[in-house]
């Protein structure tokens, strides 16, 4: 009996679609539900950030980074102002390190919430453990709004510290928010860790193996989930991280669900370091002052800090005048994402989506 | 004689069936052809209810229009693009004529046969029990016979789409 | 008898017809009838509607710990109105490559099945529209019907999207259908009658719900019915996250309107045969004497309805074939085994001629042996997600492990 040949049948999943993180297309070929082959195209939120960096000064430079990852605005201003800070050498005070850690891991914390929640509403819960954590993100963006002014595009960091001090309701209001994180995270692994739906959606799932996870320059909870720990803030430590005591959570299998818990660790984790760094917060001055026009001395500087997504790297090539010379930032979700076509091919639509999900793309990032 | 209520609904009922029938043959689009065929399944449904028959209708329903269409469906569907038109072909109107003829011949034989009539009164019991009661006294081994043969044909697909090809011997 | 309850008992309607039977023919008093309660049921079809799209925006929005719709009118009761204003004011698209003809018949061929079901229930003692003495069979029949007209809609739409949700759809109406054809013969060979107002009866008559008899029965036909209904977890039909909106992509305004109308509808109609079949109907053990019965069984179709919702907000959805695998592999064995139980029940009971306290002897034997087939499936089928740990590994330091060098053997 001859095989039943039926023509490939190319579907696009977005650019516009509820669920792609952002303006990403996929076109996949399918066979049946199965897909055979995946091709993503990327560039839909392209806004040529670089290029345009290219003509503004170091300080005004930092918006933009905001922008970049729209969820992780902190860590985003946080790996370029190092950056800057290594090209001009430029040092920071003790206590706007301390202040960069606290809000660094908030905003991986509210990264994670909003990870999560997403994943869980990939696999198709109708947002409700989405609005349960956000719950958390409304509280950690009211701390951010304290502080900067901003919910979402901080734009706190400077080169040389941070932008302003915190006021005195931030304090019992972090105080608070840190009491009671941690059982909210253990009623999230309660209500969801369990639950056969997510378990059979994404166990097994998109399994990413330790070899094809380092070949790929994975980094960030997609290589922790293979069982690999390999964590920034503890391989190369910046800012004050070596003063802190923390774990890296490590998945077991690689599959979406090791993704998904080790999210959930992390969060739990960055809250201790929170804790650490209030109690240890010193008092001080909270930036140098740096002037408006950088001048850095020709030279180039990379730096990379561990963003929730993954390693977030900037490289910075200083010509002597006051506008970075090139300017270029390795964003995780761009390399972490190349993973995606070998994951997804051969299993079916649904689980391609929810093997995106568990990525934690952010297109912002991937486009620039 | 009936009243006047179920003579009206039969010939509703004949209108439609045989109309959705016509449109079968000679509508362009398979996809269409196969809806119609749909229609005329709903008539034919319709028929059986004014002939008291409760059940057989439900069931007509229930088997010809929600699982053989979709089995038509899906093979028009595995079909390509080229292969679905219904265009009238060079012998539609010899063929036409022939189901005319055959078609007049049934109904003159239908209308001559002396029809033996239902005796007993006319008192309606639901058809359900009664079917239920002949598959298992006189007609039990049909029945089963049926049966059988299902589980074979369902044996049967499942070989055919297995991965690696059916058409091995046992 | 309260005098308050005359007004509700329809006894004055009645009346009027045995008045205008005297005066006119008798089939006038027929069509009349059949009209008047065509509009009662059309009427209480439209207002559930509405009603059901306010409960749910509501009742999800509190599981998801915010309040729902609370802008339009008080606590957004106007919300639903608001919607179908909306909705009707709509630019109406049509697809230009779009079948012209089929493309405007599902919502409309969706409706039906919708409004036929509730033609059936029995609201009161003598309050049945039409009853159907193959009533059950009636009820899966026009369910069946739903399903080809969401092929049609997804087939018309000339959209990939639409096509992939409309197979997939049909793919799980027909696999769900038959464990929930086996699920609800066994109430039927219980009660020895197909007409829900018999089914009722026989359990308003022998003061026991046919939910603590057949249990099983039960579940099965609660999750078919979830499923044929497209409803979480089995909304593949229309996952949002990951096909938009499967078959009804194309359509906008208010044939939108009404698909998304009559899965509501289709939701109370699945509520109304659950309370119908399992809950005893309009009966609540002799309170039906003192509050109109119709009023009960309206209760006791939004209990099963707030049931439907609760699990919407709850769980994720299941892929596909995990759907088909579950209803093949596990509901099928299940119901099989359930009618095998019921029959034998059956006939020792009838044939026998034992007393009726035996039935509740049935009811603990049944019970007991749902819990043992439940567990010994779920665990058949959960076994495989338990081979790892569901906690992470909490490592302090950094270890990597060596990889042989690219281009040995072992290196990928």
């Amino acid at each position: 009996m001859t095989e039943l040949h039926t023509p490939p049948y190319v579907v696009n999943i977005g650019p516009q679609h509820p669920s792609t993180h952002g303006v990403f297309r996929l076109k996949v070929t399918l066979d049946g539900e199965r897909i055979v082959d995946a091709e993503m195209v990327l560039g839909y939120l392209h806004r040529s950030m670089e290029k345009l960096a290219e003509e503004r000064t170091y300080t005004q430079n930092i918006p933009f980074t905001d922008r970049m990852d729209y969820l992780a605005a902190m860590t985003g201003n946080l790996g370029y102002c190092l950056a800057a800070e290594k090209l001009a050498g430029v040092d920071v005070p003790e206590r706007a390190s301390y202040l960069r850690v606290i809000f660094a891991e908030l905003q991986r914390i509210a990264s994670h919430c909003m990870a999560n929640g997403t994943f869980v509403n990939d696999c198709g819960a109708w947002q409700t453990p989405l609005m349960y954590m956000f719950r958390e993100r409304e509280k950690i963006l009211d701390l951010f709004e304290m502080t900067c002014g901003a919910r979402l595009t901080t734009n706190y960091m400077r080169i040389g510290g941070v932008a302003f001090d915190v006021p005195d309701e931030w304090y019992p209001a972090i105080n608070d928010l840190m009491a009671e994180m941690p059982d909210r995270i253990s009623e999230y692994e309660e209500m969801l860790l369990d639950n056969e739906i997510i378990l059979a959606r994404s166990r097994d799932i998109g399994v990413l193996t330790p070899e094809r996870a380092i070949n790929a320059s994975a980094s960030g909870p997609l290589l922790r989930g293979t069982g690999i720990a390999w964590d920034l803030r503890k391989a190369d430590p910046y800012c004050v991280y070596d003063r802190f005591d923390f774990d890296i959570p490590v998945g077991h299998n690689g599959d979406c669900f090791d993704r998904f818990i080790v999210r959930l660790e992390e969060m739990r984790q960055s809250v201790s370091i929170i804790r650490q760094a209030l109690q240890q917060l010193p008092g001080g001055p909270v930036s140098t002052p740096v002037p408006l026009a950088l001048r850095p001395d020709p030279g180039e500087a990379y730096a990379c800090i561990e963003s929730p997504k993954g390693e977030l790297g900037f490289y910075l090539v200083s010509d002597g005048g006051s506008a970075p010379y090139r300017w270029h930032a390795r964003s995780p979700s761009y390399i972490n994402l190349t993973v995606l076509k070998d994951l997804s091919v051969g299993l079916s639509l649904a689980d391609a989506i929810v093997i995106l999900g568990s990525l934690d793309i952010n297109v912002g990032e991937i486009d620039r | 004689m009936e009243d006047t209520a179920v003579i009206v609904a039969f010939y509703v009922l004949a209108v439609v069936t045989l109309g959705s029938a016509l449109m079968v043959a000679t509508v362009r689009d398979l996809v269409h052809a196969v809806l119609f065929l749909v229609l005329s399944f709903v008539g034919v449904a319709g028929l059986y209810i004014t002939l008291s028959a409760d059940f057989v209708a439900v069931v007509q329903v229930l088997i010809y229009v929600g699982a053989i269409s979709v089995l038509m469906l899906f093979a028009i569907l595995l079909t390509p693009r080229s292969g679905r038109d219904n265009a009238p072909v060079s012998f539609a109107a010899p063929i036409g004529v022939l189901a005319g003829l055959v078609g007049a011949v049934i109904i003159f034989v239908g209308l001559k046969t002396d029809w033996a009539k239902p005796g007993g009164g006319n008192e309606f019991e639901t058809t359900a029990a009664q079917i239920g009661e002949a598959l298992l006294d006189p007609y039990v081994i049909p029945f089963e016979v049926a049966s059988v043969l299902l589980v074979v044909a369902m044996l049967g697909a499942i070989l055919l789409v297995r991965p690696g090809g059916g058409g091995e011997p046992g | 008898m309260l005098p308050l309850l005359n007004w509700y008992d329809f006894d004055p309607l009645h009346d009027l017809y045995e008045w205008i039977g005297d005066n006119t023919a008798d089939e006038f008093v027929y069509v009349l009838a059949a009209v008047v309660g065509a509009t009662g049921i059309l009427s209480f079809v439209g207002l559930g509607a509405l009603v059901n799209v306010w409960l749910e925006r509501r009742i999800i929005g509190r599981m998801q710990v915010r309040k729902g719709p609370n802008r339009v009118g008080p606590f957004g009761l106007l919300q639903p109105v608001a919607d179908a204003i909306k909705l009707i004011q709509k630019e109406v698209l049509q697809p230009l490559a779009a079948d012209r003809a089929l493309f405007n018949l599902p919502p409309i061929l969706v409706f039906i099945p919708a409004m036929l079901t509730f033609s059936v229930f029995a609201w009161a003692p003598d309050l049945v529209y039409a009853d159907l003495n193959v009533g059950v069979l009636f009820l899966l029949a026009i369910s069946s019907v739903t399903s080809l007209a969401i092929f049609v809609a997804g087939w018309s739409s000339n959209n990939k999207y639409a096509l992939l949700g409309a197979m997939r759809v049909i793919a799980m109406a027909i696999s769900y259908e038959i464990p929930l054809v086996l699920a609800l013969l066994a109430p039927v060979i219980f009660t020895g009658t197909m007409s829900l107002a018999g089914i009722v009866d026989f359990q308003r008559e022998l003061d026991v719900w046919l939910a603590f008899l057949l249990p099983m029965s039960l579940l099965i036909y609660a999750i078919s019915a979830t499923a044929e209904l497209n409803r979480t977890p089995a909304d593949i039909a229309e996952a949002e996250s990951e096909i938009v909106a499967g078959f009804h992509t194309e359509y906008s305004g208010m044939k939108f309107g009404l698909f998304y109308a009559v899965e509501l509808i289709n939701s109370l109609a699945v509520s109304g045969i659950v309370a119908s079949l399992f809950f005893g109907g309009y009966s609540l053990y002799g309170l039906e004497d003192y509050i109109p019965p119709w009023i009960i069984f309206i209760g006791k179709i939004y209990f099963f309805y707030f049931g439907l919702i609760w699990l919407r907000g709850t769980w994720p959805r299941l892929r596909i074939d995990q759907l088909m695998a579950f209803a093949w592999k596990m509901l099928i064995p299940m119901a099989l085994i359930n009618i095998m139980v019921a029959m034998t029940e059956v006939l020792l009971w009838r044939e026998l001629e034992w007393d009726n306290w035996v039935l509740a002897v049935f009811a603990v034997v049944n019970i007991a042996l749902m819990v043992v087939m439940v567990g010994f499936f779920f665990r058949l089928i959960t076994r495989s997600f338990y081979r790892l740990p569901r906690r992470v590994r909490l490592v302090h330091d950094i270890s990597v492990p060596t990889l042989p060098a690219p281009g040995s053997a072992a290196g990928s």
